[in-house]
Protein backbone atom coordinates (compact mmCIF):
# COMPACT_ATOMS: atom_id res chain seq x y z
CA UNK A 1 0.00 0.00 0.00
CA UNK A 2 3.12 2.47 0.80
CA UNK A 3 4.73 1.49 -2.39
CA UNK A 4 1.87 2.19 -4.28
CA UNK A 5 0.61 5.89 -2.52
CA UNK A 6 4.05 6.62 -3.31
CA UNK A 7 4.10 5.46 -6.84
CA UNK A 8 1.10 7.25 -7.26
CA UNK A 9 2.49 10.66 -5.78
CA UNK A 10 5.61 10.54 -8.09
CA UNK A 11 3.56 9.89 -11.00
CA UNK A 12 1.40 12.98 -10.52
CA UNK A 13 4.31 14.60 -9.79
CA UNK A 14 6.19 13.86 -12.89
CA UNK A 15 2.96 13.99 -14.65
CA UNK A 16 2.52 17.57 -14.12
CA UNK A 17 5.79 18.71 -14.68
CA UNK A 18 5.54 17.16 -17.70
CA UNK A 19 2.41 19.20 -18.28
CA UNK A 20 3.80 21.71 -17.59
CA UNK A 21 6.82 21.26 -20.28
CA UNK A 22 4.22 20.76 -22.74
CA UNK A 23 2.79 23.67 -22.21
CA UNK A 24 5.65 25.31 -22.05
CA UNK A 25 6.43 23.58 -25.52
CA UNK A 26 3.26 24.75 -27.34
CA UNK A 27 4.11 28.10 -26.29
CA UNK A 28 7.59 28.31 -28.17
CA UNK A 29 6.34 26.89 -31.23
CA UNK A 30 3.84 29.59 -31.31
CA UNK A 31 6.40 32.10 -30.85
CA UNK A 32 8.52 30.51 -33.13
CA UNK A 33 5.16 30.97 -35.91
CA UNK A 34 4.97 34.33 -34.99
CA UNK A 35 8.31 34.62 -36.23
CA UNK A 36 8.87 32.84 -39.34
CA UNK A 37 5.24 33.99 -40.95
CA UNK A 38 5.53 36.14 -43.31
CA UNK A 39 4.30 39.88 -41.52
CA UNK A 40 2.98 40.83 -44.70
CA UNK A 41 -0.63 42.22 -45.32
CA UNK A 42 -2.17 39.04 -46.58
CA UNK A 43 -2.67 39.06 -50.23
CA UNK A 44 -6.60 37.90 -51.88
CA UNK A 45 -6.33 36.64 -55.09
CA UNK A 46 -8.97 38.24 -56.47
CA UNK A 47 -9.90 42.45 -57.27
CA UNK A 48 -7.75 44.93 -59.15
CA UNK A 49 -4.32 43.17 -60.19
CA UNK A 50 -0.92 44.85 -58.24
CA UNK A 51 0.86 47.02 -61.04
CA UNK A 52 -2.19 47.64 -63.04
CA UNK A 53 -4.02 50.68 -63.06
CA UNK A 54 -6.99 51.10 -60.37
CA UNK A 55 -9.89 51.48 -60.82
CA UNK A 56 -11.31 54.89 -61.39
CA UNK A 57 -13.91 55.77 -59.44
CA UNK A 58 -15.90 60.01 -58.61
CA UNK A 59 -16.71 59.16 -55.45
CA UNK A 60 -18.08 62.20 -52.63
CA UNK A 61 -16.86 61.83 -48.91
CA UNK A 62 -19.22 62.61 -45.79
CA UNK A 63 -18.35 66.45 -46.25
CA UNK A 64 -19.70 66.22 -49.68
CA UNK A 65 -16.34 67.36 -51.61
CA UNK A 66 -15.85 64.95 -54.56
CA UNK A 67 -12.85 62.84 -55.10
CA UNK A 68 -11.44 61.11 -57.98
CA UNK A 69 -9.88 58.25 -56.58
CA UNK A 70 -7.50 56.26 -59.31
CA UNK A 71 -6.41 58.48 -61.60
CA UNK A 72 -3.18 60.27 -62.12
CA UNK A 73 -2.25 62.83 -59.65
CA UNK A 74 -0.95 65.92 -60.69
CA UNK A 75 0.60 66.95 -56.89
CA UNK A 76 2.75 63.70 -57.31
CA UNK A 77 1.16 62.08 -54.00
CA UNK A 78 0.10 58.75 -53.36
CA UNK A 79 -3.15 57.26 -51.94
CA UNK A 80 -3.67 54.89 -49.30
CA UNK A 81 -6.92 53.57 -49.34
CA UNK A 82 -8.55 51.83 -46.04
CA UNK A 83 -11.60 50.17 -46.26
CA UNK A 84 -12.83 49.93 -42.98
CA UNK A 85 -16.35 49.95 -41.22
CA UNK A 86 -17.89 51.04 -38.25
CA UNK A 87 -18.81 47.57 -37.02
CA UNK A 88 -15.01 46.21 -37.30
CA UNK A 89 -13.12 45.67 -34.02
CA UNK A 90 -10.31 44.81 -35.74
CA UNK A 91 -10.60 48.23 -37.80
CA UNK A 92 -10.97 50.16 -34.60
CA UNK A 93 -8.03 48.68 -32.96
CA UNK A 94 -5.76 49.73 -36.49
CA UNK A 95 -7.08 53.49 -36.97
CA UNK A 96 -4.26 54.65 -33.96
CA UNK A 97 -1.71 53.20 -36.34
CA UNK A 98 -3.44 54.80 -39.55
CA UNK A 99 -3.38 58.37 -37.82
CA UNK A 100 0.36 57.69 -37.01
CA UNK A 101 1.31 56.32 -40.62
CA UNK A 102 -0.51 59.44 -42.03
CA UNK A 103 1.06 61.81 -39.79
CA UNK A 104 5.16 59.47 -40.77
CA UNK A 105 4.25 59.21 -44.42
CA UNK A 106 2.39 62.85 -44.97
CA UNK A 107 5.49 63.98 -47.47
CA UNK A 108 4.49 61.55 -50.22
CA UNK A 109 1.19 59.91 -49.11
CA UNK A 110 -3.24 60.77 -48.78
CA UNK A 111 -5.37 58.46 -47.01
CA UNK A 112 -8.64 57.79 -47.62
CA UNK A 113 -10.91 55.94 -45.97
CA UNK A 114 -13.41 54.28 -47.20
CA UNK A 115 -16.94 52.57 -46.10
CA UNK A 116 -20.57 51.51 -46.68
CA UNK A 117 -23.29 51.25 -45.50
CA UNK A 118 -25.85 53.82 -42.88
CA UNK A 119 -24.13 57.61 -43.21
CA UNK A 120 -25.43 58.41 -39.93
CA UNK A 121 -23.59 55.85 -38.35
CA UNK A 122 -20.56 56.73 -40.33
CA UNK A 123 -20.81 60.38 -38.97
CA UNK A 124 -20.86 58.94 -35.65
CA UNK A 125 -17.79 56.52 -36.40
CA UNK A 126 -15.88 59.43 -37.51
CA UNK A 127 -16.93 61.40 -34.57
CA UNK A 128 -15.84 58.62 -31.53
CA UNK A 129 -13.08 57.72 -33.57
CA UNK A 130 -11.51 61.13 -33.88
CA UNK A 131 -10.90 61.13 -37.66
CA UNK A 132 -11.88 64.69 -38.51
CA UNK A 133 -9.74 65.51 -41.28
CA UNK A 134 -9.01 62.45 -43.02
CA UNK A 135 -11.40 61.87 -46.51
CA UNK A 136 -14.55 59.75 -45.22
CA UNK A 137 -16.04 57.90 -48.39
CA UNK A 138 -18.91 55.68 -48.18
CA UNK A 139 -19.66 54.72 -51.08
CA UNK A 140 -20.61 50.40 -52.56
CA UNK A 141 -19.20 51.22 -55.62
CA UNK A 142 -15.45 51.53 -54.51
CA UNK A 143 -15.71 48.40 -52.18
CA UNK A 144 -16.87 46.68 -55.32
CA UNK A 145 -14.57 47.57 -57.47
CA UNK A 146 -11.67 46.86 -55.19
CA UNK A 147 -13.47 43.23 -53.90
CA UNK A 148 -13.15 44.07 -50.88
CA UNK A 149 -14.38 40.79 -49.06
CA UNK A 150 -12.89 41.06 -45.45
CA UNK A 151 -12.38 44.31 -43.38
CA UNK A 152 -9.51 46.25 -42.59
CA UNK A 153 -8.81 46.27 -46.18
CA UNK A 154 -5.54 48.65 -47.60
CA UNK A 155 -4.99 49.53 -50.96
CA UNK A 156 -2.06 51.85 -51.92
CA UNK A 157 -1.81 53.73 -55.49
CA UNK A 158 1.18 55.55 -56.28
CA UNK A 159 0.56 58.95 -58.42
CA UNK A 160 -0.22 57.60 -61.65
CA UNK A 161 -2.85 55.79 -60.30
CA UNK A 162 -1.52 52.09 -60.48
CA UNK A 163 -2.30 49.78 -57.65
CA UNK A 164 1.03 49.30 -55.94
CA UNK A 165 -0.17 47.08 -53.36
CA UNK A 166 -3.47 45.91 -51.37
CA UNK A 167 -3.89 43.72 -48.86
CA UNK A 168 -6.05 42.76 -45.28
CA UNK A 169 -4.21 44.65 -43.12
CA UNK A 170 -4.57 44.14 -39.07
CA UNK A 171 -1.66 45.74 -37.20
CA UNK A 172 0.93 48.42 -37.91
CA UNK A 173 3.70 45.71 -39.43
CA UNK A 174 1.00 44.87 -42.11
CA UNK A 175 0.41 48.14 -42.62
CA UNK A 176 3.87 48.91 -43.19
CA UNK A 177 4.02 45.94 -45.15
CA UNK A 178 2.47 48.43 -47.98
CA UNK A 179 4.93 50.89 -48.12
CA UNK A 180 7.49 48.66 -48.46
CA UNK A 181 6.13 47.07 -51.08
CA UNK A 182 6.00 50.02 -53.25
CA UNK A 183 9.21 51.59 -51.93
CA UNK A 184 10.94 47.35 -53.21
CA UNK A 185 8.50 47.99 -55.87
CA UNK A 186 7.49 44.20 -55.31
CA UNK A 187 3.47 43.37 -55.03
CA UNK A 188 3.61 41.34 -51.88
CA UNK A 189 6.04 39.75 -48.96
CA UNK A 190 5.26 36.50 -50.28
CA UNK A 191 6.36 37.49 -53.99
CA UNK A 192 9.52 39.27 -52.15
CA UNK A 193 10.61 36.09 -50.32
CA UNK A 194 9.85 33.80 -53.28
CA UNK A 195 12.17 35.83 -54.81
CA UNK A 196 9.90 36.27 -57.90
CA UNK A 197 10.92 39.98 -58.29
CA UNK B 1 -22.68 6.51 -10.11
CA UNK B 2 -19.34 7.90 -10.02
CA UNK B 3 -16.53 8.06 -7.22
CA UNK B 4 -16.35 11.76 -5.59
CA UNK B 5 -12.93 12.23 -6.85
CA UNK B 6 -14.14 11.90 -10.24
CA UNK B 7 -16.76 14.47 -9.59
CA UNK B 8 -14.40 16.55 -7.53
CA UNK B 9 -11.85 16.80 -9.99
CA UNK B 10 -14.80 17.57 -12.64
CA UNK B 11 -16.13 20.29 -10.44
CA UNK B 12 -12.44 22.19 -9.71
CA UNK B 13 -11.71 21.63 -13.03
CA UNK B 14 -15.02 23.41 -14.78
CA UNK B 15 -14.71 26.44 -11.88
CA UNK B 16 -11.27 27.18 -12.69
CA UNK B 17 -12.47 27.43 -16.50
CA UNK B 18 -15.30 29.58 -15.62
CA UNK B 19 -13.55 31.80 -13.11
CA UNK B 20 -10.69 31.95 -15.53
CA UNK B 21 -12.81 32.98 -18.43
CA UNK B 22 -14.79 35.56 -15.97
CA UNK B 23 -11.50 36.90 -14.77
CA UNK B 24 -10.38 37.71 -19.08
CA UNK B 25 -13.56 39.47 -19.29
CA UNK B 26 -13.61 41.50 -15.68
CA UNK B 27 -10.04 42.64 -16.67
CA UNK B 28 -11.15 44.65 -19.63
CA UNK B 29 -14.95 45.22 -19.79
CA UNK B 30 -14.62 47.74 -22.58
CA UNK B 31 -13.26 45.03 -25.18
CA UNK B 32 -15.13 42.51 -24.16
CA UNK B 33 -18.45 45.06 -24.14
CA UNK B 34 -17.25 45.61 -27.18
CA UNK B 35 -16.86 41.88 -28.87
CA UNK B 36 -20.08 41.07 -27.02
CA UNK B 37 -21.97 43.30 -29.49
CA UNK B 38 -20.32 42.65 -32.46
CA UNK B 39 -21.45 39.04 -32.07
CA UNK B 40 -25.02 40.53 -32.76
CA UNK B 41 -27.14 38.05 -31.50
CA UNK B 42 -28.78 39.97 -28.94
CA UNK B 43 -30.83 43.00 -29.58
CA UNK B 44 -29.01 46.44 -29.22
CA UNK B 45 -30.92 47.23 -26.57
CA UNK B 46 -29.53 43.74 -24.20
CA UNK B 47 -26.32 45.25 -24.64
CA UNK B 48 -25.19 45.93 -21.07
CA UNK B 49 -26.29 42.31 -20.85
CA UNK B 50 -22.24 41.81 -21.07
CA UNK B 51 -21.51 42.98 -17.63
CA UNK B 52 -23.27 40.43 -16.40
CA UNK B 53 -21.94 37.72 -18.44
CA UNK B 54 -18.41 37.38 -16.15
CA UNK B 55 -20.51 38.12 -13.07
CA UNK B 56 -22.97 34.92 -14.06
CA UNK B 57 -19.29 32.77 -15.05
CA UNK B 58 -18.11 33.55 -11.52
CA UNK B 59 -21.33 32.69 -9.56
CA UNK B 60 -21.12 29.29 -11.70
CA UNK B 61 -17.17 28.69 -10.61
CA UNK B 62 -18.67 29.66 -6.69
CA UNK B 63 -21.84 27.31 -7.57
CA UNK B 64 -19.67 24.18 -8.68
CA UNK B 65 -17.41 23.83 -5.94
CA UNK B 66 -20.35 23.79 -3.19
CA UNK B 67 -21.84 20.86 -2.82
CA UNK B 68 -25.69 22.20 -1.98
CA UNK B 69 -25.74 24.73 -5.24
CA UNK B 70 -23.78 21.73 -7.54
CA UNK B 71 -26.49 20.94 -10.24
CA UNK B 72 -28.07 24.51 -10.78
CA UNK B 73 -24.65 25.87 -11.48
CA UNK B 74 -23.96 23.00 -13.78
CA UNK B 75 -27.16 23.40 -15.61
CA UNK B 76 -26.43 27.38 -15.49
CA UNK B 77 -23.10 26.46 -16.89
CA UNK B 78 -24.12 24.17 -19.49
CA UNK B 79 -26.75 26.80 -20.66
CA UNK B 80 -23.80 29.05 -21.14
CA UNK B 81 -21.37 27.08 -22.64
CA UNK B 82 -24.42 25.99 -25.28
CA UNK B 83 -24.97 29.87 -26.24
CA UNK B 84 -21.47 30.55 -26.25
CA UNK B 85 -21.67 27.91 -29.08
CA UNK B 86 -24.79 28.76 -30.56
CA UNK B 87 -23.44 32.53 -30.96
CA UNK B 88 -20.66 31.43 -32.49
CA UNK B 89 -21.91 28.89 -34.65
CA UNK B 90 -24.94 31.75 -35.90
CA UNK B 91 -22.01 33.98 -36.86
CA UNK B 92 -19.78 31.28 -38.68
CA UNK B 93 -23.03 30.90 -40.56
CA UNK B 94 -23.11 34.55 -41.44
CA UNK B 95 -19.85 33.85 -42.73
CA UNK B 96 -17.97 36.44 -40.46
CA UNK B 97 -15.27 34.46 -39.78
CA UNK B 98 -13.36 37.62 -38.80
CA UNK B 99 -15.08 38.31 -35.52
CA UNK B 100 -13.41 38.53 -32.62
CA UNK B 101 -14.35 35.96 -30.50
CA UNK B 102 -14.13 37.74 -27.12
CA UNK B 103 -12.33 35.29 -25.19
CA UNK B 104 -8.74 34.83 -24.15
CA UNK B 105 -6.80 37.34 -22.42
CA UNK B 106 -6.57 41.10 -22.73
CA UNK B 107 -4.02 40.58 -26.00
CA UNK B 108 -5.75 37.55 -27.58
CA UNK B 109 -7.60 38.97 -31.00
CA UNK B 110 -8.24 35.48 -32.47
CA UNK B 111 -11.22 35.15 -34.82
CA UNK B 112 -13.93 32.77 -33.83
CA UNK B 113 -13.65 29.26 -35.49
CA UNK B 114 -15.80 25.85 -36.05
CA UNK B 115 -13.66 24.44 -33.20
CA UNK B 116 -14.52 26.44 -30.70
CA UNK B 117 -18.45 25.21 -31.63
CA UNK B 118 -17.01 21.65 -30.78
CA UNK B 119 -15.19 21.98 -27.63
CA UNK B 120 -17.76 23.88 -26.26
CA UNK B 121 -20.44 21.33 -27.17
CA UNK B 122 -17.66 18.15 -25.56
CA UNK B 123 -17.62 20.44 -22.47
CA UNK B 124 -21.23 20.14 -22.28
CA UNK B 125 -21.53 16.41 -21.37
CA UNK B 126 -18.18 16.63 -18.75
CA UNK B 127 -19.81 18.52 -17.22
CA UNK B 128 -23.26 16.80 -17.12
CA UNK B 129 -20.71 13.79 -15.60
CA UNK B 130 -19.88 15.38 -12.55
CA UNK B 131 -23.12 15.80 -10.93
CA UNK B 132 -23.93 12.48 -11.13
CA UNK B 133 -24.39 11.05 -7.66
CA UNK B 134 -21.48 9.95 -5.52
CA UNK B 135 -20.89 6.76 -4.10
CA UNK B 136 -20.49 7.02 -0.44
CA UNK B 137 -16.82 6.11 -0.15
CA UNK B 138 -14.86 8.43 2.41
CA UNK B 139 -11.85 10.30 0.99
CA UNK B 140 -8.52 9.68 2.13
CA UNK B 141 -6.10 11.92 2.49
CA UNK B 142 -4.31 10.20 -0.95
CA UNK B 143 -7.29 11.46 -2.89
CA UNK B 144 -5.99 14.70 -2.22
CA UNK B 145 -3.12 14.60 -4.33
CA UNK B 146 -5.18 13.16 -7.18
CA UNK B 147 -7.88 16.15 -7.09
CA UNK B 148 -5.35 18.80 -6.61
CA UNK B 149 -2.90 17.52 -9.02
CA UNK B 150 -5.23 16.12 -11.15
CA UNK B 151 -7.02 19.84 -11.41
CA UNK B 152 -3.27 21.49 -12.40
CA UNK B 153 -3.13 18.73 -14.80
CA UNK B 154 -6.05 19.11 -16.56
CA UNK B 155 -5.74 23.17 -16.79
CA UNK B 156 -2.26 23.25 -18.64
CA UNK B 157 -3.39 20.29 -20.93
CA UNK B 158 -6.74 22.95 -21.45
CA UNK B 159 -4.79 25.74 -22.13
CA UNK B 160 -1.60 24.17 -24.31
CA UNK B 161 -5.01 22.83 -26.06
CA UNK B 162 -6.43 26.13 -26.50
CA UNK B 163 -2.74 27.73 -27.76
CA UNK B 164 -2.13 24.76 -30.34
CA UNK B 165 -6.02 25.11 -31.87
CA UNK B 166 -6.36 28.88 -31.82
CA UNK B 167 -2.75 30.45 -32.05
CA UNK B 168 -0.62 27.58 -33.87
CA UNK B 169 -2.85 25.35 -36.19
CA UNK B 170 -4.36 28.65 -38.19
CA UNK B 171 -0.54 29.82 -38.40
CA UNK B 172 0.23 26.24 -39.77
CA UNK B 173 -2.02 26.78 -41.92
CA UNK B 174 -1.29 29.86 -43.35
CA UNK B 175 2.11 28.60 -43.41
CA UNK B 176 1.46 25.84 -45.65
CA UNK B 177 -0.50 27.48 -48.18
CA UNK B 178 2.52 30.07 -48.24
CA UNK B 179 4.73 29.44 -51.71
Amino acid sequence: MTALAISNAVLWLLVLVLSAVVLALVRQVGVLHERIAPAGALMLNRGPTVGEPAPVLEVADLDGHPLRLGSARADGRSTLLLFVSPGCPVCKSLLPAVKSSRKDERAWMDVVLASDGDTREQREFVRTQGLDGIPYVVSAALGLAYQVGRLPFAALLDEQGILRARGLVNSREHLESLFEAKRLGVASLQQYFSGAV
Amino acid sequence: MIDPVIGALLAGSFALLFAGAALHKLLDPARFHAAFTAYGVLPPALARLSAVVPLLELTVAAGLLVHGSRVGATAAGAALLVSYAAAIAVNLGRGRRDLACGCGGPNDRRPIAAWMVWRNLCLVPLLGVSVLPHSARGLQPADALTIGAGTAVVALLYMSLDHLLGRIQPRAVLLRRAP
